[in-house]
């Protein structure tokens, strides 16, 4: 049973718009927009909705998600894997989406070094012994900078219709605010955190002091990250099992960058070599008239912002016998080749036996024959 | 549970299709026409030929003894509305109905009897409420149930999931191993077609090698390039030319959309209503929504319309930059060099193309996931292709004006053999005109000159012709056919110096329904190669000939009073959706000469309509011709998509013969009805010397991999240089001829050998390729029906 969807049974009444469950995702939403933590991990992901949301925020290099229950994990898991334009456009990040099948209550190493760790309504479902482990787990163990937790207000739990004693059969506990408040007190103080309290779901006018329908403890670690000293008393044995790992292509991948470069540069050298070959009957001249008297560029409606070819005079690309010679300098200018290169040697070392080169390997060369073959 | 809902989602197709809507089922399943033929009953394969070794793309699926689906209706007290709920309370009780399961709500499939007729569950709610659930056993459902093959595909696409394949339109591909063609921005990626269907023995997978052309640029990117080549003027034209009705990719979402329209007066500031009321604009929706920025705020906006059951249901506005093209456009399809490329990567020839499949096969074998997925719904597959034996029919003899020509069946090409033998038919060129510009004089003569060296031979009486030069301007080539055209001319001769569609449409407007005089267009090109001149000269002088009424070569048809159909359609997606069907039917004994004309479909009407009346008008002329009414009529039916079997034989079918009644009290034709189908996702290989080749022409499949249901083959009888020759599946749905197997498939292959314009066998019979070219013609260049003058003649060719 998953949390979203209790949620919706009881907006019907108590009307919560947007619903709850999407103002809790939106608030960690807004903390990944205001920390830019690089690493997330979500504990008690179950069908990876927040991580469906957080793989879109582009600080995120690493997101991995944790589950007691794998089937439910394994429901929509193929939802994080890259789009087919991911694989088209690799883009300028990194990104790495994991899912484990494990328990809050056990240590494992793939949860250390991150920077957010969400528990978004989790503790609630926690057996007692797994609850008592869980701080040591998570703010002794993982020791992110923070770590965000959710749980239902059971103060509330009178406003909702039909919620007889707890929200959900699943819920081992519904804590009220001072239950949780000082759960979370005392673990931050243990742990060397701080913890500020809030939460989503306002309560009706007049009843403020009830507190929001689901409360939330934003803990930040107080100390900074030591990796080496940390890292030397934690065990290193994995209990965790990988159910789920998909590599984003990025441009930081030098195969992707290559094959990206490879392209680009092919594409940028068609495009020249087919202005500076004679135009073979294509287009009649009477068109090219017609279009030069009339055509007058209006950025109107659509702006340009096509990479003009500026083509410097001294590297200007020539035609000799049957082959065209493009300088890669005049390939560097292009924008789009620019951007991705960077610097000139680093365009010459991706292209390298990719593309074929002239004798001093300063331009590009291409055959005039391969055009019209057996039209 | 992961197959409880990836499934259910698929099955609700399932219920609602069993409910009686309408939903589309491409494999035509449940369509039964066999049943109505008599005699067929018995058998539907044929004897004649010389037989052939032959292995296949298609597995056997092997299912444990006694396998069998069981359906069950799951009911709720009190009523529960909504799924998930339904669907969390009933998997409460997942000890007793098992881990493998398919649920969507109210039907649940299960591999295993839950043991009583009715099973009474009891869960509760999470607000305490108590709710009895009733699961009652409704079917049992045969292992070649259409239910039960509708869900071992769902079963086999789930698998392809888990091999890590992304899903783009109806077929499964693998990014991870993408071929690059930067010259022209196109990336390929290579992937599966399967279906598990049927088949005349046994239920198989039939699996092949699908390769999916996608582009490394954002539509954004495409437009940008579309206006630096044509400049601002054609430019918004163009783009909806280009870009209506190709499909594109997006970066946020795994959904593919079709392009219906692009808005100019729209874009990315624009704002739309949200469900819950609010107004925001395009561009805040994407950054709030997945945090993308975009960067040109005045592009755009692609529409697309989301449809069911071809009725609108709402509108999808679409960013270019936020796109990715799929597939080529029509201009790319026109660039010999862009498919030249790509034909490199996806043209697989036959060892390698098995050998890409046997790859998939071994995938699943070796992928314990998938494995054991199967295995909890207890199915295997044989992961050695299936191998039969086919028969390869006797090559046809070429008759020529008193000669007789063999050809090498291996190449199936009679070209030169023919070459310089008379023609049947010679039509006279006594009063021709050759209109060229300035600039093609020099080819111009050239060609004149080829003319007449190469037409004396072929017993064609030719005259010098009117030569007249024009300017490079549409306008002045249509001022000159207003001033000299007359209907005592034979033919105009117009050479092009480019491909350009608007003045290719305008000539051949003018001439095929203003003035109805047969036309040729050339492109300069094509005549300035010295070496290759007096081939392509060949080819001019026969297809004129055809236009203006000639006959070229036959083979021998013995059946008489025989009128052959020909049917298919165009269907315009960029101009108003318009679709044209070409109607073609022979008009003599020999199949040389037929009459042809062509249905335009205006808004709300049917196609079936315009065909009955053309149907008419095909029997006026055989009776005009032959002097009485064929006694047999076979109409051979091509452009019929996936899953539209059903209207065909239900509806079109019943026309015609309501049709024919019209005709005369007395008058009761045999009719037969054959659909074509050149899109099929078998695949022959002959088994040569270990290696595997494509069968050679005149194979004929008649057992095996056609379906129980229907009374169908397969005949190979075209060659390909490259890759794989695809076979064509002739379906016959109706059958009054009585004729045998054996004979109409002969009748049919023998049909594939009459296509003028290529002097060879072709995929399909000439009839539906002369419809083609018409419907083609008419929807591309014409949008009206040609002068009904012209209707005895190829002049579309």
């Amino acid at each position: 049973m998953d949390k979203n969807f209790q949620d919706e049974e009881f907006a019907r009444v108590v009307k919560f718009t947007p619903p709850l469950y999407k103002q809790r995702y939106q608030f960690v939403k807004d903390l990944v927009e205001k920390y830019k933590p690089k690493k997330v991990a979500d504990l008690g992901c179950a069908d990876c909705r927040l991580l469906r949301m957080l793989k879109f925020c582009s600080c995120i290099e690493v997101l991995a998600g944790l589950d007691i229950c794998a089937s439910v994990m394994k429901e929509k898991m193929h939802t994080l894997s890259p789009l087919p334009l991911d694989y088209l456009q690799p883009s300028e990040r990194s990104l790495t989406v994991t899912l484990y099948h494990g328990s809050v209550a056990h240590k494992d190493p793939c949860m250390l070094g991150f920077d957010l760790v969400t528990c978004i309504e989790l503790i609630e479902h926690l057996e007692e012994s797994e609850l008592k482990k869980f701080p040591e787990v998570v703010f002794g163990f993982m020791a992110p900078s923070i770590v965000v937790i959710s749980t239902p207000n059971s103060e509330f739990n009178p406003l909702l219709p039909g919620v007889m004693l707890l929200r959900h059969p699943d819920h081992k506990f519904e804590w009220n605010q001072a239950q949780f408040q000082g759960w979370a007190l005392e673990a931050a103080t243990c742990y060397d955190y701080s913890v500020e309290f809030t939460g989503v779901g306002h309560p009706p006018a007049g009843m403020e002091n009830i507190g929001f329908c689901t409360q939330i403890g934003v803990f930040m670690r107080k100390y900074p990250q030591n990796d080496e000293s940390a890292q030397s008393e934690k065990p290193t044995e994995a209990v965790y099992k990988t159910v789920f790992k998909a590599v984003y292509p990025s441009l930081k991948d030098e195969k992707y960058l290559q094959n990206a470069v490879v392209n680009e540069v092919i594409f940028t050298a068609e495009i020249i070599r087919h202005r500076l070959l004679p135009k073979q009957e294509e287009e009649e001249e009477e068109e090219d008239l017609e279009r030069k008297s009339k055509f007058q560029p209006t950025v109107d409606t659509f702006s340009d912002c096509l990479g003009k070819v500026v083509v410097d005079k001294t590297r200007e690309p020539f035609v000799s016998g049957s082959e065209v010679y493009i300088p890669l300098a005049t390939i560097f200018s292009f924008p789009k080749v620019n951007r991705l290169c960077g610097t000139f040697e680093k365009l010459c070392q991706l292209i390298a036996g990719k593309v074929t080169l002239s004798g001093d390997g300063s331009a590009v060369v291409f055959s005039t024959e391969h055009e019209n073959e057996e039209n | 549970k992961t197959i409880g809902l990836q499934i259910s989602t698929g099955l609700q197709d399932l219920s609602l299709r069993d409910r009686g809507g309408r939903r589309r089922d491409y494999h035509d399943l449940g369509v039964n026409t066999r049943q109505a033929m008599v005699h067929v009953q018995e058998s539907k394969t044929g004897l004649s030929g010389r037989m052939i070794k032959l292995s296949t793309n298609h597995f056997r699926l092997t299912s444990r003894p006694q396998w069998a689906l069981f359906q069950y209706h799951v009911g709720y007290s009190p009523e529960m509305e909504s799924r998930r709920l339904r669907s969390a309370l009933l998997f409460q009780h997942e000890e007793q109905i098992g881990k493998t399961h398919a649920f969507d709500g109210s039907i649940l499939f299960l591999p295993k009897n839950l043991g009583n007729k009715v099973t009474e569950l009891f869960s509760r709610t999470r607000s305490g409420e108590d709710v009895k659930i009733t699961v009652t056993l409704t079917n049992e459902l045969p292992p070649t149930s259409p239910t039960c093959l509708q869900f071992y595909n769902i079963i086999f696409r789930r698998l392809l999931k888990m091999l890590n394949l992304q899903q783009i339109g109806r077929n499964y591909y693998n990014p991870g191993d993408p071929v690059n063609i930067p010259n022209h921005r196109l990336v390929v990626w290579p992937g599966f077609s399967s279906s598990i269907l049927q088949y005349e023995e046994s239920i198989m997978l039939c699996a092949d090698v699908s390769h999916k052309v996608l582009r490394g640029e954002t539509v954004l990117d495409f437009m940008h390039s579309l206006h630096s080549q044509i400049g601002e003027e054609r430019f918004r034209d163009a783009c909806a030319k280009e870009l209506v009705g190709l499909i594109v990719l997006t970066r946020y979402n795994n959904r593919t959309y079709r392009i219906d329209a692009v808005s100019w007066d729209n874009s990315p500031m624009g704002t739309f209503r949200k469900s819950d009321g609010s107004e925001i604009s395009f561009m805040e929706y994407y950054k709030k929504q997945y945090n993308i920025d975009i960067t040109d705020p005045k592009q755009p906006v692609l529409i697309s319309q989301r449809k069911s059951r071809g009725i609108v249901q709402g509108t999808v506005v679409l960013m270019p930059e936020l796109c990715s093209l799929t597939g080529l456009t029509d201009k790319m399809r026109s660039d010999f060099n862009t498919m030249k490329d790509l034909a490199i990567h996806t043209r697989l020839p036959p060892e390698q193309r098995q050998r890409e499949v046997g790859r998939l096969l071994n995938y699943i074998q070796k992928d314990d996931n998938v494995q054991k997925e199967l295995g909890n719904w207890g199915l295997s597959f044989d992961y050695k292709s299936v191998a039969f034996m086919g028969r390869v029919v006797q090559g046809e003899k070429i008759f020529q004006s008193g000669s007789m020509f063999d050809y090498n069946p291996q190449f199936a090409d009679w070209t030169k053999e023919t070459r310089g033998a008379p023609l049947i038919r010679a039509m006279p060129m006594d009063n021709w005109l050759l209109i060229y510009t300035r600039r093609s004089y020099d080819v111009a003569n050239t060609l004149l000159q080829s003319l007449f060296k190469v037409t004396p031979s072929m017993g064609i009486r030719m005259n010098k012709p009117n030569m007249i030069e024009v300017d490079e301007r549409t306008e002045a080539y249509l001022r000159v056919l207003q001033q000299r055209v007359n209907p005592d001319i034979n033919i105009v001769v117009c050479i092009l110096s480019s491909s350009r569609k608007d003045r290719y449409d305008s000539i051949k407007k003018y001439l095929c329904t203003d003035c109805p005089v047969p036309s040729q267009c050339v492109l300069a090109r094509t005549l300035s190669k010295p070496q290759t001149i007096m081939t392509v000269a060949t080819k001019i002088a026969l297809q004129m000939n055809c236009k203006m009424g000639g006959e070229l070569w036959s083979v021998e048809i013995p059946l008489k009073q025989v009128m052959i159909v020909g049917i298919d359609c165009y269907h315009d997606i960029v101009s108003g959706r318009q679709s044209v069907a070409g109607f073609v039917s022979s008009l003599n004994q020999t199949m040389t000469r037929w009459f042809s004309r062509c249905v335009v479909q205006s808004r709300g009407q049917e196609l079936v309509d315009g065909i009955k009346a053309c149907l008419q008008t095909a029997l006026r002329n055989w009776f005009k011709w032959n002097k009485s009414l064929p006694s047999r009529i076979f109409v051979y039916r091509d452009g019929v998509g996936d899953g539209q079997l059903n209207t065909l034989v239900n509806y079109e079918v019943p026309q015609f013969l309501d049709c024919l009644k019209t005709i005369g009290t007395d008058y009761s034709p045999r009719l037969t009805v054959i659909v074509v189908k050149k899109r099929v996702g078998a695949r022959f290989f002959a088994e040569a010397g270990g290696g595997l080749k494509n069968p050679p022409p005149g194979t004929v499949v008649d057992t095996v991999v056609t379906r129980p249901e229907w009374y169908d083959f397969f005949i190979v009888s075209h060659t390909v240089k490259h890759g794989c020759v695809t076979p064509t599946h002739y379906n016959v749905i109706y059958d009054a001829s009585q004729l045998k197997p054996d004979h109409l498939q002969r009748l049919t292959y023998k049909l594939c050998h009459m296509y003028y314009n290529w002097s060879g066998v072709i995929r399909v019979p000439a009839p539906c390729q002369y419809a083609h070219k018409l419907a083609f013609l008419v929807g591309q260049s014409i949008h009206r029906e040609p002068n009904l003058l012209l209707s005895d003649r190829l002049y579309y060719l």
